[in-house]
């Protein structure tokens, strides 16, 4: 055996890594536009971001912003919708939109070539929607049944009845999509005025990266979006987060099922924390990456799962923290235990140098790996933007992240994380999982999947 | 043109280099020959549960280590296993590329004496885990499984999916992990892909020097797979818990490059792609029967597929939904696509193979496959030749050739009674 087996290799010298030059313009309405050249391929990403999303759905009419976004490349401009996909198609291009919590969004992806005539119709999709009457019933159509597919899908039960419990079907407490009781309330009128009061330029971001030249595209954002005009600045309503004074279970039941869906959390933190450095690291060492705590000791040290994780979702109001595991009916009870256990320990400042350290090494190099695309980079400069951050973001981000120490991580784990205060939400089969669950010592409720309170079976 | 150099080592390991300085990144890509189409029946799942194996030591890198060496550095990195073939990847800063190819050539020449049972025995509960997430406990999961059973006899290897059955994940011997690797997991049976910010002098010696000592495998067992002809459709109805009924079909083509294929890819996005394509616009957007439909072909080395789905709205009958879906076919197999519709499909392909090739890891991976299943590394320069010279009658002609029910398995799923 050769010796140079025996051991990893050395690095070779790191090479430098440069974030694309960045140029920035503020047009007299307001409107953000944000451009990067990146020629690694002959191509070029267009993005819109509209600074509201879901968070300004009212609990009636939850799912109007993502409505209206999808109504958007419906016809625009002189265009219906078969003529709009039928002239992207011919330029090589793709027009996307939709909404999340925090914003809406048109996206188009086009050939380099055809940019500039891509991005007329992409103008067009932003400012001339028809928004017509005949597409709105279409898409609430397919959105019902959407919703109605969701029935079947026990992901997507969990994370909404973990969701409207922890914010008491209020903001953030239903889903993006909506439920078919506030999507049947959506009149043609709501979309209406929800476009125009939403999507004016003070509340628009255009990002452009890619195979381009920067200053003839600003030019020509500028030319199409000038003329746009400026109104008030839209401002979501605040959260109302319900208080959890204990630790409960809710069990919705799903009695062909062959795993549990597990959710374990609380409430978190918005993007604009102070600590998004030290949570950062504090969770993707216990459960936000392959390697991470949870994920060791769910999947290779016990094989309950093919894949458990932690997360932050951290929004422009707190979202939430929640730890999410599909396991086999026979180990929820282990599988929920292990997780409480790992959340007790990450507070203790059991946290060893090693550990620290690959997780730190892993968040600070991985960076460029994940924005080699003309769209990874429009994505970054996009998140930038929504949440207000410096423009040395990313090139001090590395060494922000290199200066969180053990103790920064001791800090935030007792500071944002509970265990004696946890939503624990399992969609599985009830008749097997409930006796085990039951000893865990939490109350436990039965819940239907629309959120109603069941009586104990 | 992309710069291109492929060569062999001595014991038959292909090697492929893509320079590119465009980032400070390497992506390495090994494709291993192998799939679940070199199991046999009692024994599938087996070529996917081995990927897993993989990722749990070798003779030099302790169990979980693999994954923190990668990640540590600021990599990232996956493994997927596939009918024809099994591939693992990570894509790392380029001055890590010494410990990608330290990592990939312990595994490939020196994975036995660090195999135990316990590793084999978690494993093997993580993939019946990844099985019940990925097909069992999702509505209509199973549909692709059904459909290669209908499509395939049982003789022919993609008679079953990757993931294999319960029965025989559980029944994976110790004995069978060791059997595999010794008769697939060779230099021969494998390329290797590096793309981006290297020397190539340099990356040249360092693949000497982790891979010119492990040994080449014997013959490898030969795989002659013949399709038999299906002698008219086969079809099913599989009452599950699932809100709205939805069809599926496979339709048989010839394998993956021969200019069917192509004719037949072009087709799929002509019939199912955007707002303005035949199925979307008829079903979706006119008759508002459907709430969704796809079509696509499969990167498959051995014979060719296609893949159809479309939903039921709430209210629509599956009948109804697979004659409209018919109705569609008989006009393009009657009438031919217009050259307008052809253009578009053209282009289509140009910019999905340009987005292709726009990030390391997906062309090193694009390049591993078609140096693996046409031995050809530099065809990725010619890829998108055949598509630029299909005509629209090769079009409608491959609709009346290949989607005709003759030629093609249907699964419907339909509600369970309520």
């Amino acid at each position: 055996m050769s010796d140079f087996r025996a051991t990893a290799p050395q690095p070779g010298p790191p090479r430098p890594y440069q974030f694309p030059h960045v140029t920035r313009k503020t047009l007299p309405n307001g409107l953000h536009i944000v451009v990067a050249e990146n020629h690694a391929a002959p191509l070029v990403a267009a993005r819109a971001i509209i600074r509201s999303g879901a968070d300004h759905d009212t609990p009636e009419q939850a799912g109007l912003a993502s409505l209206t976004s999808e109504l958007l490349d419906e016809g625009a401009g002189s265009r219906d919708a078969v003529r709009m996909a039928e002239d992207t198609g011919r330029l090589g291009a793709s027009i996307g939109s939709g909404a999340d919590w925090d914003a809406s969004y048109v996206s188009v992806d086009v050939l380099a070539r055809n940019a500039n005539a891509a991005l007329e119709i992409f103008a067009d999709v932003i400012r001339r929607p028809m928004l017509p009457a005949a597409s709105l019933e279409r898409l609430r159509s397919e959105r019902l049944n959407e919703l109605i597919q969701q029935r079947d899908e026990a992901s997507a039960i969990a994370g909404k009845r973990f969701s409207n419990l922890l914010y008491a079907g209020g903001t953030y407490g239903n889903s993006v999509v909506g439920n078919p009781e506030s999507v049947v309330n959506i009149k043609l009128d709501d979309v209406r005025r929800y476009y125009q009061s939403q999507y004016v330029a003070n509340n628009t971001t255009v990002v452009v990266t890619g195979d381009i030249d920067a200053d003839t595209i600003v030019a020509l954002i500028e030319r199409l979006f000038t003329d746009w005009p400026k109104k008030a600045d839209p401002k979501p309503p605040t959260i109302k987060p319900a208080k959890f004074e204990k630790s409960s279970i809710y069990l919705i039941d799903r009695p062909t099922a062959v795993q549990s869906e597990i959710r374990v959390g609380h409430l978190g933190v918005p993007r604009a924390t102070e600590d998004y450095f030290p949570l950062t690291v504090m969770n993707a060492l216990l459960g936000g990456v392959f390697n991470s705590r949870i994920n060791l000791n769910l999947r290779e040290k016990h094989g309950y799962t093919y894949g458990a994780r932690s997360a932050f979702a951290m929004r422009r109001q707190a979202g939430p923290f929640v730890v999410s595991a599909p396991v086999r009916n026979e180990v929820t009870l282990e599988a929920v235990s292990e997780v409480l256990s790992e959340l007790r320990r990450i507070r203790t400042g059991d946290v060893d140098a090693q550990e620290l350290g690959d997780t730190k090494a892993y968040l600070a190099g991985v960076f460029p790996a994940t924005v080699q695309t003309a769209s990874d980079i429009a994505g970054r400069l996009l998140d930038m933007d929504l949440y207000g951050l410096p423009h040395d973001y990313f090139d001090k981000y590395r060494e922000t992240i290199t200066a969180v120490s053990k103790d920064d991580v001791e800090r935030v784990a007792k500071k944002y994380i509970d265990p004696d205060r946890m939503i624990i939400v399992i969609v599985g089969n009830v008749k097997q999982i409930q006796e085990p669950i039951g000893t865990l010592g939490y109350p436990v409720q039965h819940l239907d999947i629309d959120g109603n309170a069941l009586p104990v079976a | 043109m992309l710069s291109i150099d492929e060569y062999r080592l001595d014991n038959g390991l292909g090697v492929v280099l893509n320079e590119d300085h465009s980032a400070p990144l390497v992506a390495i890509n090994l494709w291993y020959h192998v799939g679940s189409k070199n199991e046999r029946p009692g024994r599938t799942g087996f070529a996917h549960l081995f990927e897993h194996m993989l990722f749990s030591g070798s003779q030099h890198v302790e169990n979980n280590e693999h994954f923190r060496y990668v990640q540590s550095v600021g990599g990232v990195l996956n493994g997927t296993t596939f009918f024809d073939r099994t591939n693992y990847f990570e894509t790392l800063p380029s001055n890590y590329l010494a410990l990608g190819l330290w990592l990939e050539s312990d595994r490939m020449g020196f994975f036995l004496p660090a195999l135990t049972q316990e590793k084999l025995d978690i494993q093997r509960e993580v993939v019946k885990e990844e099985r019940r997430q990925r097909y069992d406990n999702v509505p209509y999961g199973t549909a692709f499984e059904r459909l290669l059973h209908l499509a395939f006899d049982p003789d022919y290897s993609y008679h079953w999916p990757t993931i294999g059955s319960m029965d025989d994940l559980g029944a994976a011997s110790l004995d069978d992990i060791r059997q595999f690797f010794s008769t697939w997991y060779r230099p021969n049976n494998c390329v290797l892909t590096i793309v981006g910010d290297f020397a190539p002098a340099e990356a040249k010696e360092l693949v000497a020097k982790y891979f010119s000592d492990i040994a080449p495998g014997d013959k490898f067992p030969h795989f002659d797979l013949q399709r038999k002809p299906l002698g008219g459709e086969r079809r099913e109805q599989f009452a599950s818990p699932v809100q709205l009924p939805r069809i599926y079909r496979l339709y048989h083509l010839p394998k993956m490059g021969e200019p069917g294929w192509v004719h037949a890819d072009l087709l799929s996005t002509v019939l199912a792609s955007d707002k303005a394509s035949r199925f979307e616009k008829a079903l979706v957007l006119e008759q508002q029967i459907a709430t969704d439909v796809a079509a696509y072909v499969l990167p498959t080395e051995s014979t060719g597929m296609l893949l159809m789905q479309a939903t039921a709205k709430e209210g629509i009958s599956i009948d109804q939904l697979e004659r409209a879906i018919d109705d569609q076919i008989a006009r393009v197999a009657k009438d031919g696509v217009t050259e307008d519709e052809l253009n578009r499909a053209r282009t289509r392909a140009e910019v999905d193979f340009a987005h292709q090739l726009e990030n390391y890891d997906a062309r090193g991976d694009l390049i591993g496959m078609l140096a693996t299943y046409f031995g050809d590394a530099r065809m990725v320069d010619r890829w998108l030749e055949p598509y630029q010279r299909a005509t629209s009658s090769d079009l409608a002609e491959a609709a009346r050739q290949y989607l005709v029910p003759e030629n093609r398995v249907t699964s419907l799923f339909v509600p369970e009674a309520a």
